[in-house]
């Protein structure tokens, strides 16, 4: 037998976890203990926030679970937000949260907070530990749990007794898989016939895609079908961004060429994407001549936004190498081809000393880093340019949050991508104001001394609550000026970063070399003029072929 | 629309909670509620819960949520009349907890 604290580490480095994040205090005190005599490599971050955004950097950028540890109250109440993050974009995660003792549990003790109450919307599924023998069980039931079907994070409340006494072994053997649907064949062979039929069939990738490690089935498919395809946010990095008939994102902020194409298509391949708010702009008048064929894991995304005219639900590995598409169409892929070509983005890298370009700099960036590079970022105008600017190998090299919409995410996250990738380039581009969100986590740079590099496109404003403010709000700019920023080299100083601040064109190409040349961490600070806006913009309640593609 | 579910559960910590979280939150009014151990059940601990609903979705949107909750042993939907439940259709989702 062995005491709870140790049976813990134990049972993670059987399942392979030999890095792990978090902060420690009283009630998970015991865990940090017995952390001392284990061989898991603990990274200490500077808030549990940041702890746990790493811990999803670690994850998404490996497809593995990533595991995060925090005490009891706060600790525990400032994992929520990322717990949230991880729900929404579908991460695999384990969080574990020290608890008060049972016995003084429900007297409002010191730090006492119900972390499982707090926690019952915003996971894939949270556990309380209340006996000694259940703990390990419990364990073993979350990685089970956070890794199947559709990822998502799972949180363990472990209450600190149980931490400090001891716990029988687990005899559970280890639960069987949940079997995963197969799609039937029936529907298989119509959506091949819808496939067969269509005239002009556009594949919308998400982020399933990568969370299933379909990757190659989907360039396989995209080989053998020559489809146009459009990406999610999330999905970026699925599809071979040199294929011709690839035209990068959709949606609010999606290139042209992909928005106007999805309105024109007339079968639309939904794989691993739920048609979110942001993707389809108004809903009814999204790809209105299209049917819909949904292939997803989640039953409960199947006509859910959208009733579909065809879903497939199971593993995409296995559905993906069974779609085929026969037929002509080649008067569409020509027409798409045409639309990419007279819709490509003007990028010109001259070398002018005029005011520095968000999207030229960014895709000077993505021509620059290596292959295998991966960015995380923040949210907001520069998470939408580097989306629309930079180009990833695999999803696993594009760190960003989707569906919550986190700021402050790409600094932890990059920590946490840049422990689990130690050879690889890793990229944080933050903006000014989600920067200081979690600007706490240079700390964590300091100690590791970890190579992340850090790019700060700086308007000196919120900036896209700002662009709203200007195109929707009557140009009433309420509390988005953040001109009294601090000076962004002397912070990054004071931690034993390097860094360089530029402020036109002409200083792009050698700042970025000098920043990813260097050896260690780095701050690359760039001065943005605060009027430039991300085009295009899909205006709300409007339909994506009634984007703004310039400023007006 | 009113829908009568019968739902059978793990007896897990917030386990009602989860219930009542999830269908408030996918925009469903709860107007009747009814929990007790399921007799047939002791030895595993499950607990037996009837709850009538009323939403303007439709109610898979709610269903296919609940059949996420891990700690929801079976299901069973059935369109009800108000004031008087009248059974019209049943329907059993056999949905694979996959999400």
């Amino acid at each position: 037998m062995k005491k709870g604290a140790q049976a813990i580490l134990h049972f993670l480095t059987e399942q392979g976890i030999d890095q792990v994040f978090g902060y420690p205090g009283g009630a998970i005190m015991p865990l940090y203990d017995a952390l001392l005599d284990s061989p898991i490599r603990h990274y200490l971050c500077r808030h549990e926030q940041g702890a746990a955004f790493a811990a999803i950097g670690y994850a998404r950028s490996t497809n593995q679970v990533g595991v995060c540890i925090a005490t009891s109250g706060p600790g525990a109440t400032n994992l929520l937000t990322s717990l949230a993050d991880a729900k929404l974009d579908s991460v695999p995660l384990v969080m574990i949260t020290g608890q008060v003792a049972r016995s003084a549990m429900g007297s409002d003790a010191f730090q006492e907070v119900d972390v499982l109450g707090l926690s019952l919307s915003i996971c894939k599924h949270s556990m309380l530990v209340l006996e000694p023998q259940e703990l390990l069980p419990t364990l073993q039931k979350a990685f089970q749990i956070a890794r199947e079907g559709r990822p998502g994070p799972v949180l363990v409340d472990i209450p600190k007794d149980i931490l400090t006494g001891l716990v029988p072994e687990s005899d559970e053997q280890a639960a069987s898989a949940t079997a995963m649907p197969l799609a039937i064949p029936a529907q298989l062979q119509t959506a091949n016939q819808l496939l067969a039929e269509s005239q002009r069939p556009m594949l919308y990738i998400g982020g399933g895609v990568g969370m299933a490690d379909a990757v190659n089935e989907l360039r396989d498919l995209i080989d053998r079908t020559q489809l146009p395809q459009v990406c999610t946010l999330k999905g970026l990095g699925s599809a071979n961004t040199d294929h011709p008939l690839y035209l990068g994102m959709l949606g609010m902020h999606g290139l042209a060429a992909a928005n106007l194409s999805v309105q024109q298509c007339d079968l639309l391949i939904a794989i691993g994407a739920r048609l979110d708010d942001r993707v389809t702009g108004k809903l009814d008048e999204f790809a209105p001549h299209a049917k819909l064929l949904h292939i997803d894991i989640d039953p409960a995304e199947i006509h859910k936004r959208r009733q579909a005219d065809v879903s497939l639900l199971g593993d995409l590995k296995v559905i993906l190498p069974q779609l085929h598409c026969v037929g002509d169409k080649q008067a569409w892929r020509e027409h798409v081809s045409e639309l990419k070509a007279s819709k490509a983005f003007p990028y010109a890298f001259d070398h002018s000393p005029g005011q520095i370009d968000a999207p030229q700099l960014l895709r000077m960036l993505s021509d620059m880093s290596a292959a295998n590079a991966i960015v995380s970022c923040d949210v907001g105008q520069h998470q939408m340019w580097v989306a629309q600017h930079m180009q990833f190998s695999h999803p696993t090299c594009h760190l960003s949050s989707g569906g919550l919409g986190t700021m402050g995410f790409g600094l932890p996250a990059a920590i946490g991508a840049q422990v689990a990738n130690p050879d690889t380039q890793v990229v944080a581009v933050c903006g000014d104001g989600s920067f200081m969100m979690n600007v706490q986590e240079l700390g964590t740079l300091r100690r590791y001394r970890m190579p992340v590099k850090i790019l700060i496109l700086d308007n000196q404003r919120l900036g896209m609550v700002k662009q709203w403010q200007e195109l929707f709000h009557d140009e009433r700019y309420s509390e988005t000026d953040l001109s009294d920023n601090p000076e962004f080299s002397r912070l990054a100083a004071a931690f034993d970063i390097d860094s360089d601040v530029i402020c036109c064109r002409s200083q792009v190409q050698t700042a970025l070399e000098r920043m990813l040349a260097h050896q260690g961490p780095y701050l690359l600070h760039v001065q943005l003029d605060h009027k430039d806006n991300v085009w295009p913009i899909v205006p709300p309640n409007t339909a994506n072929h009634q984007m703004w593609e310039q400023p007006k | 629309m009113n829908y009568q579910l019968e739902m059978l559960l793990s007896d897990q910590p917030a386990v009602l909670e989860r219930v009542l979280q999830t269908t408030r939150y996918r925009g469903f009014r709860i107007n009747q509620l009814n929990m007790q151990p399921a007799p047939e059940q002791l030895a595993s601990r499950k607990l037996k819960v009837s709850m009538q609903v009323s939403g303007k979705q439709p109610i898979t949107i709610l269903t296919s949520q609940l059949h996420k909750l891990y700690d929801l042993a079976s299901l069973e939907c059935r369109t009800a009349l108000s004031p008087s439940i009248e059974r019209q259709s049943t329907l059993t989702q056999a949905l694979p907890r996959t999400a």
